[in-house]
This record gives C-alpha cells, structure tokens and sequence, in this order.
C-alpha cells in the first residue's frame, strides 16, 4: 500500500527545473529520509505534495486522493515545512488551539498541553513565540504537525537549529509516532539522523533522484569496499605469508600481521570464506568486526561520482 | 474557515490604529448625533429630519472608510505570505477557505463597528437606521474587496499601503469627478466606483456594488489559487 506515489513530477521557476520529472513510491507506515545537497529540489518536492506549491506538470497520489484532491486528506497528514514562522504575540498554546480550530479538531487545553510536552515546550506553553529561539519554533512547528496525529507526517529539516538533548527527543518521538502507524517522510542534513531512522532513502540532486532503497541496498549498491578487522592468536611469518596467498583472492586488499588481520572486501559474502578458511587453518580469532560503509560516505561517493555528471 | 475568521475579526481590534479607527467613528457619530439633536427642529422644518442623525455618520463612511480599510487591512493576504505564517494554514485548509476566512472576518469587523455607530445613535433619534446600515455595509464591503484583492496579487506589504492609500484618495475624487464631467475616460472609471451608484436617486443602485465585491473575491481566489506560498 503505498501512502504517496509521484508520476513525472516537475517544477520549473521560469527556464529553470527544480524537480525534474520526479517518480517516486513511498510505503505506507515506513520513514522515509529524503537527502540532497541545498537546491537539490527536497523542500520543492514537500512543498508541492503538500499544496504550498504547485506543479508545473505531473502528477501524484497522497493516502489513496489525487493531489488535485488534495482537500480530501488535509486533515490526514501534518507537515512542518522547511521555514517555520509563527504569530509574534500567540502563544505556543494559543497556535495550538487556533490551528486545531481550523482542524476541527476538539481537542482539550490538556490535550494541547500534553503535545506540547511531547515537544519539551512544557515550560514555554504560554510564552509569546517572539521570544522564542530557532530551536523552540521548531519544536513548535513539529507540535502543530502532529496535533491531528497525522497518517502521513512531512518533516523538512526537523532537527536543524534544535540542542542535542532535543534531537534525541525528537528521535524517540518520530520512532513513536512511526509505531503507531503513521508514514512518515523526513529531510535532513544530518545524514546520522537519516541513517538512523529511515527504512527507505532517497538521494536527490538536481531534481531527480539519484538513489532510492533501503539502507542495505544502498551500501550494496555504492560501497566501495567492505572494512573487515580480524583479531586472532599469534601466527609465524610463513603462515602469513600463506594467508597472503590463499585471501589475495577473496579481498581486495589486505594487511597481515602477526595477530590481526585488516581486509577490505568488495562482497560480505566472502566473510563467511574467509572465517572458514582461518579456522581451518587452526587460527583462533578473538574478535571479527565489519565495518560497513556509512550513508554519509554513500552520499559522499555519489557527489563525487554522479553529481559532477 | 470560521476559526480564520473570527482570528480575523477579533485580531482587528487589537491593533492601536484599528482602536484609534474604531474610537474615531463612534466619537463622531455620538457628536454629530448630539449637535443635531439639539436643531432637532429647525432639520425637520427643512425636512432633513429622518436623515439627519446619520447624515455624519454616512459622510465620514463616504469620505473616509476606503482609508480606514486600506490603513486597517492592507496586508490582509500578503503580512502572512512575507512572513510564511501562511504556510501552516495552507497545510491545514484550502485557499479558498483562508481567503474567505480573510475577507469575512474583516467584514464582520465593519459590521460590528457600524452596529455599534448606529446603536450609539439610537438615543438621540429613537430609531435604528436599518437601510442606512445595509447600504454602508455594502459599501465598506466594496473596499474590504478591493483591498483583500491588492493584497493577494502584491506580495510587499508597504506596497499594498501605499497603493490603497492612493486609491483611497483617487477613487472618491474620480468617483465625484464623473457625476459632474463628460469626460469619457472619467465617467468609464467612475462606473467602477461606488460612488456612481451612491449618487443616484434610486437606492436601489447601491446594491450594484456589491457585484464589485464579489468579482474582487473571486480574482482574489483565482490569483491566491494559483500562488506559490
């Protein structure tokens, strides 16, 4: 089931495209990180699925409603689009209550309340948001987007600007909210944060999507090579020599020495082999430990391979 | 589009200069009311009698509302586009809902400042002036239009001031200009004034104008439809 599919979507600002006839399919109940270098089209894209902007050309789906239907499931999604502003002399509770009244939403005082502790704006409820930081506003923009506890939630950037002790508030509560259901696409920089949160990510630059899949499939796809460290007992310098010789065929480059090994393998399916092959040989490894390429340095060896194209 | 409204309504009447708006029309129309309270008599004999008491009140709307709607609702549309307040009511209901949300809650304003105008009269002259408010809503409603419309296609605040400023003062002289000349290109513009329909001896005409308000709403839907936010 899929909670938002894009056919060629595009959005051009005069002769120039921002997104470049876009197809993409997102499962309903996943989270999905939408990563790009800035201008790549990311905020673009949210804007247009969420009716802040409209497409050139194209079209898309969101939770079962033609976008040109979009007024059916307003209601059912939340967005925090990528600049958050809010009414000087409200309060974060009275935002809350205002946009829950154009929600049509019956939510109590409490209820209110209780959402934006979920947020840590507990002791900021009725504080003007003019004295509010960057991180706070933030936090409220991630309120008033989940105050209908939304189907599908648009997070652009929803930890940019936010203390460390929030960001890990604000992990736990886009698991949560995950949990219960709720599909949600996220934007972000913080290619940790992406990594650590979604099951599906898509890479974009200029417009199209570079890479779409999980975060298995991605490291399949772009890692270059796979950092194998073996811990094992001493070894003569002739059952080195031999280890050279029989692994030189499995791994792509290896460091040998008396009691540890440093692998680099293009294929995890060779790790197995390679344990057979030192236990076989009597060797007692300690320790094994694989070291997977990042997503940071995917994005990385993507911006040098296919964003300079 | 009712909370958007009544946010609308109710955030009119905390600015100081919609206070100093609101203070000034019913200062007026209580003095005008008590000066002409005391020539009761002398107005009747002339027959001015049962206009009399919102003969100040009519002027001051007739003269002076296109610039206290500009002053008061200028950036009705476009403060919220600039600061991307906007953005959160987008994500939650339909354009049409915010700009009909908008001008509703503005023209409720005037409503109720002019009930208010009209029952700060009653003491003098017994009577609420029914007719008289149904045709100054409708007039007022013609600016409220005009204004929501400016501040939909302009997208800089200040801007939209200084061009309903402008019109506040271009519209009532072109509109008085055309009754008067031949004119053609005065008298075509004062047709799209609601002056022309004010100064005719029928007060039905008046209800014309409210055909001006609607075609404002609706380019203003058709443009904010169309609009990046």
């Amino acid at each position: 089931m899929k909670a938002l599919s894009t056919k060629d979507l595009t959005k051009k600002y005069g002769n120039k495209t921002v997104v470049n006839h876009l197809n993409l399919e997102i499962e309903k109940g996943s989270i999905f990180g939408f990563l790009g270098k800035n201008g790549a089209g990311k905020s673009t894209f949210i804007n247009m699925i969420t009716g802040l902007t409209l497409p050139t050309s194209g079209s898309f789906e969101i939770l079962g409603e033609q976008g040109d239907s979009l007024h059916r499931v307003r209601h059912r999604i939340g967005v925090l689009p990528d600049y958050s502003t809010f009414y000087e002399n409200f309060t974060a509770l009275e935002h809350l209550k205002y946009y829950s009244r154009i929600l049509r939403l019956s939510l109590t005082t409490n209820e209110l309340k209780e959402i934006l502790k979920q947020v840590e704006l507990e002791d900021a409820i009725n504080v003007k948001t003019k004295n509010y930081s960057f991180g706070m506003k933030k936090k409220l923009g991630l309120a008033q987007a989940i105050i209908n506890k939304p189907e599908l939630l648009f997070l652009d950037e929803p930890t940019s600007g936010v203390d460390a002790n929030s960001i890990l508030n604000i992990h736990t509560l886009i698991k949560d909210i995950s949990a219960q259901g709720t599909t949600v696409f996220l934007t972000s920089h913080n290619l940790d944060e992406v990594e650590k949160l979604c099951d599906d990510i898509a890479i974009m630059n200029k417009g199209t999507i570079q890479t779409k899949g999980s975060m298995h499939q991605l490291r399949r796809e772009y890692q270059d090579n796979i950092s194998v460290y073996i811990k094992h007992d001493s070894i003569s310098e002739s059952k080195q020599i031999k280890l050279r010789t029989e692994l030189s065929s499995l791994v792509k480059n290896m460091k040998v020495a008396s009691d540890h090994l440093e692998l680099f393998v293009e294929d995890e399916s060779v790790i197995p082999k390679i344990n057979n092959y030192l236990v076989s040989e009597q060797i007692n490894i300690y320790r094994l430990e694989v070291e997977e390429p990042s997503l940071e340095e995917i994005f990385l060896n993507l911006g040098e391979e296919k964003f300079s194209a | 589009m009712f909370a958007i409204t009544w946010r609308e309504f109710t955030s009119q009447f905390k600015s100081i200069r919609s206070i100093i708006i609101i203070l000034f029309i019913f200062g007026v129309t209580t003095g005008s009311a008590k000066l002409i309270s005391q020539f009761e008599m002398q107005l009747k004999d002339l027959g001015l009698g049962d206009n009399a008491y919102v003969g100040g009140l009519m002027l001051l709307l007739f003269v002076a509302s296109p610039l206290f709607v500009t002053s008061i609702s200028h950036s009705i549309v476009n403060k919220e586009v600039d600061s991307r307040t906007i953005r959160f009511l987008a994500t939650k209901t339909s354009r049409q809902n915010i700009i009909l949300g908008k001008f509703l809650g503005n023209f409720l304003f005037w409503m109720f400042c002019l009930v208010i105008a009209l029952l700060l009269i009653v003491p003098f002259s017994h009577a609420f002036y029914f007719s008289e408010f149904i045709q100054s809503v409708i007039y007022v409603s013609y600016f409220i239009g005009l204004t929501l419309f400016l501040s939909t296609i302009i997208r800089n605040p200040s801007l939209t001031m200084f061009l309903g400023i402008s019109l506040s003062i271009a519209l009532p002289i072109i509109g008085i200009w055309g009754m008067f000349t031949k004119n053609f290109i005065i008298k075509s513009i004062s047709y799209v004034t609601p002056y022309f329909y004010y100064t005719q001896d029928h007060t039905s005409y008046t209800y014309f104008v409210l055909i001006f308000t609607l075609i404002f709403l609706v380019l203003s839907l058709m443009v904010f439809k169309r609009r990046d936010l």
